[in-house]
Formats: structure tokens, sequence, C-alpha cells
């Protein structure tokens, strides 16, 4: 059984959320978890929900980091924060995998630190999923990108790894035999974009092992034209944080309108099926985090304000990682590459 | 030195023990929550039964500690279940090998026969009744172990009798409780009676509750450190072992059962030992000392030597210290059932279906 590493004090919600996922997981699954946090705070939360102890275990710490913590301060000044603590646990062999809600830059740094990179690889990517328009029924509603912040700039070379980093993950954890690979850039022409995109372009066209599908312009990536987004984490950063954005206007519009007019109120509710499975494609409870790609060891990054059932969901999909082996699967591709 | 050889005191025989168990979801898995199920569950002979893992070994555990202690031990089953399912739970108990003294069931029939079909769920005038029953008969000074389950009302139920037996709960405090939960009126003269009779020493040490439901612990905060909620019979049986009721080898056999016949890992008993720890239940102290000939024979994870876990384990005592300590007796003083009933039997649900399990 995977053993799983979740830091229990990060994230904006505090230790009540992720043990409280803990806690459901403990029960529906028979995945191990080791909770890493206040030994106290966390068995105080525990015993207010239903859990099971025999696939729980807690590794006291007194420190945490905060999500507004200078997180090269934090990874070089607390050393018994949970976090630092988890990743050790799992560089040690103690777990498996980590799942965290903390602060994201100290999570890149804190596997940067103690994790080892696979291979060949020279930077790590932090990869996040995204909801897309699907083409048949079955199809992961939800796209790969990557990376989306661990690595401001890139060569061509750490894009074409991001490539085949994101296939590899894609294909263990979406059950896509050939995921369709794009670049994100400008234009769908092959020289657009600077000489990077140009290059990148270029080596990822000569690759056998890729599906690469081309550039991918901003008005595709929803719409489903590929399965795994390659692009230089500030891109990759601002398009996310794009979504988020328009998502949560869209959402202020709509209820400022309802409150606005009774016939667009009524009109809202005639609709609320309809936008309830809107809400729920862009609902990150329920993909519950992503991966940083690149290490031996497995980490899954969740949103800030992750809630129980997401951080319930990135365990599950820490486990499934573990359990298809995708470090190796990565090895591989990259080995073949080579 | 001294040729003459110190004379030990005679060591003070022990009082006798006398464990009760309820069946239903305590000792057997049972599933009647649909009708289908309540139909199958009526049918089963004693091969198809299945006991919750572990529990035989707890109750043979109990039996042969008891006797190298030379210390009389009774242990006794009592049942919602109609007695027509008598044979099949004799059966079981038998393949089981599960030594016991006797076992009373539910006579639903007298019930049904005078049409009070409410009365049919309603077990804690039952129970509290049975209960009494077996203490008139036991010696003076008996110590007595209950084992129920979180599925209906054994956590009150038990409270009420140990504050019964405790001299705690006098028939004029008992009486509207009896009421408020809503046991069968014409049972309620002969429950106060009994309680007359046997109220006034301290007798009951502690109250198991096998948490089948999963039923969140602090659930449990309202009924006192006397009851034990337990997530499985390892627990149990390391709670039972710290207070001098096993020894190790009969909690090494409780392990080895749920190894090599439940899917339990060596982790996942650790994982159990630890929550024990962390609630209080047990001392550092006596987890170690029971917890290292499991770990010798390979029922528990070997202790790792890595580099630092030493530091680890002080810094885990020194956390532990400042906690408070485990305590000494369980034995609380009287609960607060008023409470308790607003929590689990709230006046309106009381009214509404006054007999209804809780």
């Amino acid at each position: 059984m995977p053993i799983i590493a979740v830091d229990a004090m990060g994230g904006d919600l505090g230790p009540g959320e992720a043990v409280r996922g803990v806690a459901q997981v403990s029960l529906d699954t028979d995945i191990e978890c080791l909770l890493v946090g206040d030994e106290q705070r966390i068995q105080a939360v525990l015993e207010q929900v239903p859990y099971n102890p025999e696939r729980i275990e807690i590794l006291h710490c007194r420190e945490q980091i905060g999500m507004d913590d200078d997180p090269h301060e934090a990874i070089r000044t607390r050393k018994d924060a949970s976090l630092l603590v988890g990743v050790r646990a799992v560089a040690e062999g103690r777990a498996d995998a980590m799942v965290s809600a903390g602060n994201t830059g100290a999570c890149i740094l804190a596997c940067a630190k103690h994790f080892t990179l696979l291979p060949g690889i020279k930077r790590a990517a932090l990869a996040s999923v995204f909801p897309r328009y699907t083409e048949y029924p079955g199809q992961d509603a939800l796209a790969l990108l990557l990376d989306a912040g661990a690595t401001v700039r890139c060569e061509p070379a750490e894009l074409v790894q991001f490539a085949l980093m994101g296939s590899a993950y894609a294909r263990r954890i979406s059950k896509v035999p050939s995921p369709r690979v794009g670049l994100l850039n400008m234009g769908r022409e092959e020289g657009k974009g600077g000489e990077v995109l140009a290059e990148t372009h270029r080596r990822l066209k000569q690759l056998p092992i890729l599906n690469f599908v081309g550039n991918v312009e901003g008005n595709e990536l929803v719409r489903g034209r590929a399965d795994v987004i390659v692009c230089e984490g500030m891109l990759g950063n601002v398009a996310l944080k794009l979504f988020e954005g328009v998502s949560e206007v869209l959402t202020e519009v709509a209820r400022a309108a309802a409150e606005r007019r009774l016939m667009w109120r009524v009109g809202l509710r005639l609709l609320s099926q309809g936008i309830e499975k809107v809400q729920a494609l862009t609902d990150y409870s329920q993909y519950g985090g992503s991966p940083i790609l690149g290490f031996q060891q497995l980490f899954i990054k969740c949103h800030g304000r992750s809630e129980a059932r997401a951080v319930a969901n990135a365990v599950k999909v820490a486990a499934k990682a573990v359990r298809d082996r995708v470090p190796a699967e990565i090895a591989d591709a990259l080995g073949g590459h080579a | 030195m001294s040729l003459m050889r110190r004379k030990h005191p005679a060591r003070a025989p022990l009082p006798p023990l006398l464990c009760r168990w309820d069946l239903d979801k305590t000792y057997l898995r049972s599933e009647f929550d649909t009708l289908r199920q309540l139909w199958r569950t009526a049918r089963e002979t004693g091969a198809d039964k299945i006991e919750v893992p572990g529990v035989a070994d707890v109750i043979k555990g109990l039996r042969s500690a008891a006797d190298r202690r030379e210390r009389p031990v009774a242990i006794h089953f009592i049942s919602a279940s109609p007695p027509q399912i008598g044979k099949a739970i004799r059966d079981k108990l038998a393949l089981d090998g599960v030594p016991y003294d006797g076992i009373v069931f539910k006579d639903q029939l007298q019930h049904i026969a005078r049409g009070r079909f409410k009365h049919l769920r309603e077990h804690v005038g039952f129970k509290l009744a049975e209960l009494l029953r077996g203490r008139q008969g036991s010696a003076p000074g008996t110590r007595e172990l209950l084992f129920g389950d979180d599925w209906e009302s054994d956590p009150l139920t038990y409270s009420l009798y140990a504050d019964i037996v405790a001299g705690r709960l006098p028939p004029d405090r008992l009486a509207p409780i009896l009421t408020r939960i809503g046991v069968d009126p014409l049972a309620v003269p002969a429950v106060l009676a009994l309680a007359e009779e046997v109220g006034g020493a301290e007798g009951v040490q502690r109250i198991f509750i096998n948490l089948e439901r999963r039923t969140p612990l602090a659930t449990f905060q309202l009924f006192g450190p006397r009851l034990v909620p337990a997530f499985n019979y390892f627990q149990t049986a390391i709670v039972l072992a710290a207070d001098g009721l096993l020894d190790s080898e009969d909690v090494a056999r409780v392990a080895r059962t749920l190894l090599d016949r439940s899917g339990f890992t060596p982790r996942r008993l650790d994982n159990s030992l630890a929550d024990l720890l962390r609630r209080n239940l047990v001392s550092l102290d006596a987890a170690r000392a029971l917890s290292d000939p499991l770990r010798t024979d390979g029922l528990l994870p070997a202790a790792t030597r890595r580099r630092g876990q030493w530091l680890e384990r002080v810094r885990t005592r020194m956390r532990r210290l400042r906690r408070r300590a485990v305590p000494e007796s369980p034995q609380t003083g009287p609960l607060d059932y008023d409470a308790i009933l607003d929590r689990f039997r709230p006046a309106k649900h009381a009214a509404a279906d006054a007999g209804a399990a809780s």
C-alpha cells in the first residue's frame, strides 16, 4: 500500500481541512497516510470526525511555513517545519509521496533541497491541470500544463524535457495512450514566439516518441487541442491565473445580476443545473492537486484554499502516481530520448 | 548474607472478573440494516456467521489470563436478538472455541403478542435488567468488563449500569432517566427494584465500545474515561493488557489473527497502538513493554535504528509528559445524563419515537 505524507499545517485553512481529508481517505481507501504537523492539533481534529487509525500515522513537528512567508528564508531557518519534515520523510523512504497545500515557492524549494532529480533532468516543473473541452465520452476533462511557475525562463532543452515529463504523466494518470503535446505560443506557425520557442518547436517535432501537435494558441487551451501544454513558467502561471480570474469574475457578475433584476434571477435559476456542471468542471477540489515533476520522488501540490475533499483527492492522485510508477515512466521516456 | 529467606506476604486473591458481551456488531459482524439482511441473518447457521476479527482471541485471552492468575472469571453474552437464533449463535461460539458461562436473548414474542411493536427496538430496559440480574448472583467485589458497540445504546446502557452498581444512580434519579429514554413502562419497576438491590459498590472497571460505525471519538467524551472506544480488537487487547487483564502472549494471539486472517499489516497494528497513546489510553511505558515482544516476533514493525530516531522518541516522551497522565483508575464521578440524553436522545426524538435506538 502506498504511504502518502500529508502536510497537515500547510494551506490557507490550517490543519482542519487537511486532517479531515486524510480521515476521509482512511475510511474510503487502502492508502496509508503520514500526517505531518502538530500532533495535538491533528489529534484534536481527528477526534471530531470518523477516521480509521490503522491507516494514519502522525509525524510530529513544531513549526510551519505560512503562505505569506518568504520561501527562501523559511526553508533556510525552519528546519522543523511540517513541509520540510514531510519532504525529508519521503526522501528517506518513510513515505512514497508528499501532498501539501502550503506555500508554493517553499514546496518547490523543499523538493529541490531534499529530493533527487531524475537522471538527465535539468530543472523540475510545476504542473497544473485545467478544464478543457472534451471530444468524446470518457476523455479526461482536464489537460496538463507545465511549467506553471517553477522556472520563470527556460531553454529549449528544458522545455523538451517538460514535454517528455508531461507526456509520461498523462500516459499514466490520464490513461491517454499517446497524449497530444502542444507548445503554448502566440501563433501556429513554427517560427513564432522568438528563438527559444522556435528552437523548441523544431526539437519537439523531431521526437518520434512524442505526439506533438505543434503550437497551441491561448484560445485553443480550453478547446482541447492538446492533452499536455508546454510553456515557460511565467507564461504558464499567467495563463492559469487568468483562468482563475475569469472564473471568479463570471461568478461575481452572475451574482450581481441576480441581485439586480428578478428576471435575471429567474433566468439563472433556470440555468442552475448547467451552471453547476460548469462550476464542477472548474472546481479544483475535484482534481485535488498537481505534481511537481522531474524528481525521483513525487510531490503533489494542492491549491492553497483546498478543503478536505480536495486534499483527499490529491492524496488519491499521489497514490495513483506511486502505484503507476510515474517517476520510472518519466525516467524511461527521458532515457529513450537520450 | 542471611540464610533466612525473606517471607513474602501472601498475595491477596484477586476479585472475580465478570465479562459481559453484546453479540451483534460486537462479537458478530451482523448486517441487518435492511429487511433482506435481517431475513438473511435470521436464516444463517453458525457456520455462516462471521465474527469481528480478533474478538474470539480476546475472550479466550481473558479466560486464560484469569486462569494464570487463579482468578475466577465468568463470560456472559446479552443479546437483543430473539432466542430463535440461539442455536446458530451457540454453534458459532462452539466453532470459535469461545468459552462462555451464559447467554441471554430478548424475548421479542411477548411484545408482538401484546401488540407493543415500538418496544421491539427498545433495548435499554431489557439489557439493563439482564445486567442487573447477572450482578445479583455474583460474588461481592466482583469486577466487571462490559463490551458493546456504537450502533445502538450500549454506551448509554452500560454507563447507566456502571453508575447504578457504583451507587451513584439511586432509583429516584434513575426513574426519570428511564422514562426519558422510553423504556417500556411495564419494565421500569422491575429495573428500579433490581437497581436498589445491587447498588452500592464500585464494580465496572471498563466499558469497551467497538467502533463498528467509526463514530467520532468526541461523541463519547460525555461518557468519561471509563468508556474506551476501540477501532479494533488489537486496541481492546492492548488496553486490557495495560490494565493487567491480559498478558503479552494473549495480545500476540490477537495480533496474529488480525495479520493472518483479516488483512492487517504490522504497520496498521502499530498505527493502532500509536492512536491509543495519543488518546492517553495507555502509558508510554506500558505500550513499550507490550510492544517490544510483538516487534521481536515480527507482529509489529521492527524498531528502526535510523540516526536521529532516538531524538524523536525523547521528544515524543517529553511531549507526552507535559500532557495529562493516564488515569490509574478510570472510575468517574456520576455522568451528566441530562447532557448525554440531550445529545443522543433529544426530547423531540424521544417524544416521536420513544422506543427507537439511539
